[in-house]
Formats: structure tokens, sequence, C-alpha cells
């Protein structure tokens, strides 16, 4: 009986799998076949096809939200012991996701080109593809640009960050003294701290470096200094029962206790460095970086120049978080938030 | 409470050291620009490089004389167009509106987000890495796009800050409504709860510190928001457009000024919003 069950609902689930994919693949080949057919909102016959890329869009959405169900019950399976499928089980939780972006892609370019968006306002995806690879070596010398401007303003403003909030640890008068300010400080828009930087250093990378790290610097503050207060009174109980010396407490169990908010405090602050660069190149910058492109291509209307420079951000943005998770997992693996559940 | 008012004296010597090291640190690096210029053969008024330091025209850290003398040219009158206080209203009401929008799409879509696992599934991973995409890099473009099909007026800037600010609202929302735990969605189970109920009797409220949090990073990003789209539009008021008139102008000393009057502008909307979170909790005063 129970594996009759089981059977039929495996069946089911691939019929229902089978029924999105057929949904997926028709919608999609509705938007590219009216797409290749150059039709534009000029006559009847556009018209109708411009139904057909709404058509192939609602097929496709369909699709991509069955497969989504799909994809929930095939995760919600009882997971191996051994970590074999791990990667296999990462792919397939993004895939709904990676379809959903490449529907709207396509629905968009469709829309694009038979409404006949002026290219000064949104430009087909396609071009800017082609923008991607045609301007990749001005592209790829901003990509450098911006990531010396982020890197060096993190390691500086992070590292002080760090040791600010060890001193606030070992002196708790600064720390009631130097914390409010921490706090006060995030809600100050950045974006007006950046002209004045660059005024005062110049249009080089070295000042954006600097509102970087002003940027960088109060979240990594906050966070350490809070992953550092966070211990187990009875850890440091034992610790005094043992007799260590308060830099062993410090290296032994602080710093071990403090690594998962430090990791929040660098995912987070890393992002925030990124944007802060960006933004801060939106107010001058001496000839190369993604928001100095961004601003100077908007001047002269080359808006695939501007998607194409915003995808490298968002692609680098995503590849930093990314990292720095992969580092967290690998450096704190042993604690709680990553046992529990995902 | 009264924890924070023991925090006082610790605050007042931080900030009085901060003083402390500011006059060397302006003396010494004003000077070093005066030393410079006059040894280019520049003629300045006011005589030596240490004298010059506090009158420089464009100076690196403004003296708080030079501070002192512009506050009333850029802080008085109110309502002249051309002072911090009327620029920093449009740009707070840019903002609060923005944050009022982004909340209601927020919000709509934190509720789909609970209550469809295949939605979460195909949707999530975009919000959550649009969290670590510069999204304020579509600022500018926005503001050309809505320029050009006739969004005028107060209009863009306002959807651009609430487009900054959804994203972590959406999040912090979802997060909220998952927070009940499994024991209370059993409790509404036994009692024959609809889906609706359990939304407004038990996954709403357990939302609601969640959605304050929420609402300060926000408000946050929103501010950042409204201030890159009045800087990036042609604009008759804002923040934002006295930041880039300014930097075009060269006028360091008012630059500073608006950097000033923008932060204080972040420090009061980020903690109207602690203000409505302790009327609307009051519950959670204690804490």
């Amino acid at each position: 009986m129970a594996t009759r069950t089981v059977a039929s609902r495996q069946i089911g689930s691939s019929l229902h799998a089978g029924l999105a994919v057929a949904l997926l693949i028709a919608g999609l080949a509705l938007m590219l076949v009216v797409i290749s057919s150059n039709a534009a909102l000029t006559d009847m016959w556009g018209a109708g096809a411009m139904l057909g890329v709404y058509a192939g869009l609602a097929l496709g959405l369909g699709g991509v939200m069955m497969l989504s169900s799909v994809v929930v019950r095939i995760l919600e399976r009882p997971r191996a012991k051994d970590d074999k499928d791990w990667l296999w089980r990462q792919v397939v939780s993004l895939l709904p996701a990676l379809l959903l972006a490449l529907v709207v892609i396509v629905a968009v370019e469709g829309l694009v080109r038979g409404f006949a968006v002026p290219f000064a306002q949104i430009p087909p995806p396609s071009a800017v593809l082609a923008k991607l690879f045609e301007a990749r070596a001005v592209l790829l010398r901003d990509t450098q640009i911006t990531l010396l401007e982020t890197l060096v303003g993190f390691a500086v403003g992070g590292t002080l960050g760090f040791f600010t909030a060890v001193f606030t640890q070992r002196f708790p008068f600064l720390e009631r003294g130097l914390m409010p300010y921490a706090t006060l400080f995030s809600s100050i828009p950045i974006v007006a701290l950046a002209p004045v930087v660059i005024k005062t250093m110049g249009v080089d990378w070295e000042s954006k470096a600097v509102v970087v790290g002003i940027t960088v610097f109060f979240p990594i503050l906050l966070n350490t200094a809070r992953g550092l207060a966070e211990v187990n009174p009875l850890q440091l109980d034992l610790m005094r029962s043992y007799a260590a010396a308060p830099s062993r407490v410090f290296a032994d169990l602080r710093i071990p206790n403090a690594l998962p908010f430090i990791f929040n405090g660098v995912k987070t602050s890393a992002v925030l460095g990124l944007i802060a660069a960006i933004v801060a190149e939106f107010f001058g910058a001496n000839g190369a970086g993604l928001g100095f492109r961004i601003v100077v291509e908007i001047g002269t209307a080359n808006l695939d120049t501007v998607w194409a420079a915003i995808n490298i951000a968002s692609l680098v943005g995503i590849t930093v978080y990314n990292g720095l998770a992969l580092l967290e997992r690998r450096v704190t693996g042993w604690h709680s938030s990553f046992r529990s559940d995902s | 409470m009264t924890r924070r008012s023991s925090n006082a004296v610790p605050m007042l010597v931080v900030a009085l050291a901060a003083i402390a090291l500011y006059f060397p640190a302006m003396i010494w690096l004003n000077a070093s620009q005066a030393q410079k210029l006059l040894s280019r053969g520049a003629e300045l008024k006011c005589g030596d490089a240490l004298a010059c330091a506090f009158n420089l025209r464009s100076p690196i850290i403004p003296a708080p004389n030079q501070l002192l003398e512009d506050i009333p040219r850029l802080y008085w009158p109110l309502t002249d167009s051309t002072t911090v206080p009327y620029n920093a209203f449009f740009t707070g009401l840019e903002t609060l509106l923005g944050l009022l929008l982004g909340a209601l799409i927020g919000l709509g879509l934190a509720v789909l987000l609970t209550s469809s696992k295949a939605f979460e599934r195909a949707v999530l991973p975009w919000l959550v890495a649009s969290q670590t995409v510069p999204i304020i890099a579509i600022a500018p473009m926005l503001a050309v796009l809505l320029g050009a099909n006739g969004v005028q007026g107060l209009l863009p800037k306002v959807l651009i800050s609430a487009y900054i600010a959804f994203f972590p609202i959406a999040i912090g929302v979802a997060k909220g409504f998952r927070s009940p735990d499994p024991l209370q969605l059993d409790l509404m189970r036994t009692y024959n709860a609809s889906p609706q109920q359990t939304f407004s009797s038990l996954r709403f409220p357990a939302s609601v510190p969640f959605l304050f949090t929420a609402f300060k990073i926000a408000m946050a990003a929103a501010l950042i928001g409204a201030i890159v789209a009045e800087s990036s539009t042609i604009t008759d008021a804002g923040l934002g457009r006295m930041l880039s008139e300014n930097s075009r102008a060269s006028d360091a000393r008012g630059l500073w000024l608006v950097m000033i009057g923008s932060a204080v502008l972040g420090i009061v909307l980020v903690s109207l919003v602690g203000v409505v979170e302790r009327l609307v909790t009051p519950w959670q005063r204690e804490r």
C-alpha cells in the first residue's frame, strides 16, 4: 500500500513537472517566434504578435510557478546523510529563480521591440548583452578601479572598526561614550559625505576609498562589539577557574564567539562599501569607475552601456557577498545557525 | 532608561576628545594648504600661513569661525530656496512618501512570499540578490526614464526612494510573518482558523517588531535614494540639488554645511521611526 502511494505520488509529480516544462518551453518559444518575426505595433498583424508576447509571458510565468512548486516538493524530501547531493540541491533550488529571470528578460525584449520603445529610454536586453561584450575593455578597467576603491577602503575602515571594537570591549567607559555615536552614524546618508571628501581629496581613487572606509567602519564596529560582548557568563567563569590570562580569554573565547557577528558585519558592509564607492563616483572620478561610467553614459544617452555597467556592479555585489558567505560557512560552520536548518 | 542617562558623561568626553582632535588637524591641514598657496606666490590678505588657516577660501577642513559665519547664510531664512532647511524639508517629504509607498509594496510582497512556497522559490533569490546589488546605481537612470515620460515634480523622487525602500521592508516583514513558532501555528490550526485569520491575529502582530527594524533600514536607504534622485534630475528643491550645485560651484564650506544638514535629517527621520515604534508597541518599551 505504502509503496503504491509513493509510486503514484512520484508519477503525479513527474506529470506535474512535465507539464510545467512544456508550458515553459511553449511560452518561451512563442515569445521568441514573435521577436524573430520583427513585428511592431503598427498594424493588425503587429497587434496580434504583441498578444503573442503577452500569451507567451503568461504561459512562461505559469510554467515557472508550477516548476517552482515541484522544486519545493523535491527539496522537502528528507536529505541524505552525507552531503553528496549538496551541489545538486543548490542547483535545483536556484532553478525557478533563473528560469523566472529568463522568461522576464525574453518578455522585456519582445515588449521593447514591439512597442518600439526609444533606445534612449529602455534598450533591449540583447543590445545590453552585445554592449557587455563590445565594451569589455573599458568596463573591465572601470570594475578594477571600483574594486580597488572598495577593497582598500574596506581593509582600512574594517581594520579600524575591528580594533576600535576591541578597545571598547576593554574599556567600558569608551563603549558607553562611543557606541551611541556609532548607532547615530548609521542613519547618516553617505551620499552627502561623498562630495565633501572628493572636494578635499581630489577626484582620484583615494577619495572614494575614504568614503568606503567611513561607510564600512561603523557596521564593523557595531557588529564586532556586539559579538565580543555576547559571551556566556558560565564560559567566562570556566575561563576564570582555569586562571586564564585576559589575552587567553580574548583569543580563545571572545573572538571565536564574535566570529558569526563579525562575519555578518563583514558581509553587509562589503556590499555597503561597494554601494558607497559607486555613489561616490557619481560626484567625481578620474575617468574610470562603474559609478562614473553610469553617470557619464546617461549624459550621452548610451543606455546600453549604463545597463551593462549596472549588470557588472550587480554581479560583483553578488559574487562578493556569496564568496564571503562561503568563507563564513568554512570558518564558523560549527555555529548553531548552520547546524539547525538550511 | 537609567543606563541611558549615565551614558551622558562618557558621550560628552568622547565629543570633547573629537573636538580636541579636530583643532590641531584643522590647523595643520589648512596651514599646509595656505603655505602651498603662499609659496606659489598667491597674495593672501591674512598674512602668514597659520593665520590663514582660519580664513582660507576653500579650506581642507573649515574652521569653526567659518562654519558659524556660514550658518546664517545657509540656514536662514527658512523659506528661502537657497537654504538648507527649505531643501531638507522637500527631501524629507520625498523620503517619507517614498517610504510609505515602499512599505505598501513591501507588505504586499511579504504576504505573497509567506502564502506561496512556489512564489517564494522563484522570487526570493532575486530579492536576496537585490540586497547585494548596488540598486542605487539604477536611480540616475530611472530619473532620466521618468523625466522622459513626463513624470515631474516630487513624484520621480518619491518613486525612486520607494524603489530603494521596498526591498528591506519586504524581506524584514516576510521574516516577521514567519517568526511565530510552530506551536502557535498549530494552535491556530486546532482553532480551525482560516489563513486570513492566522494572518490577522498571529502573523501580523508577530511581525510588528521586525516591521520597525525594517523601517529604520528602509528609511536610511530611502533618504539616500531621494538625494541621489535629486542630484541626477533637474529639480528646484532638495538637498541632493544643493550637493551637486555646490560641488559644481566648488563651494567647499557650503558643502560641509549641507552635509551636516543631511546628517541631521537622516538622524531625525530614523529616530522618527523609533518614536512611532514606541507609540505603537508600548509593550516593547521595557526592553
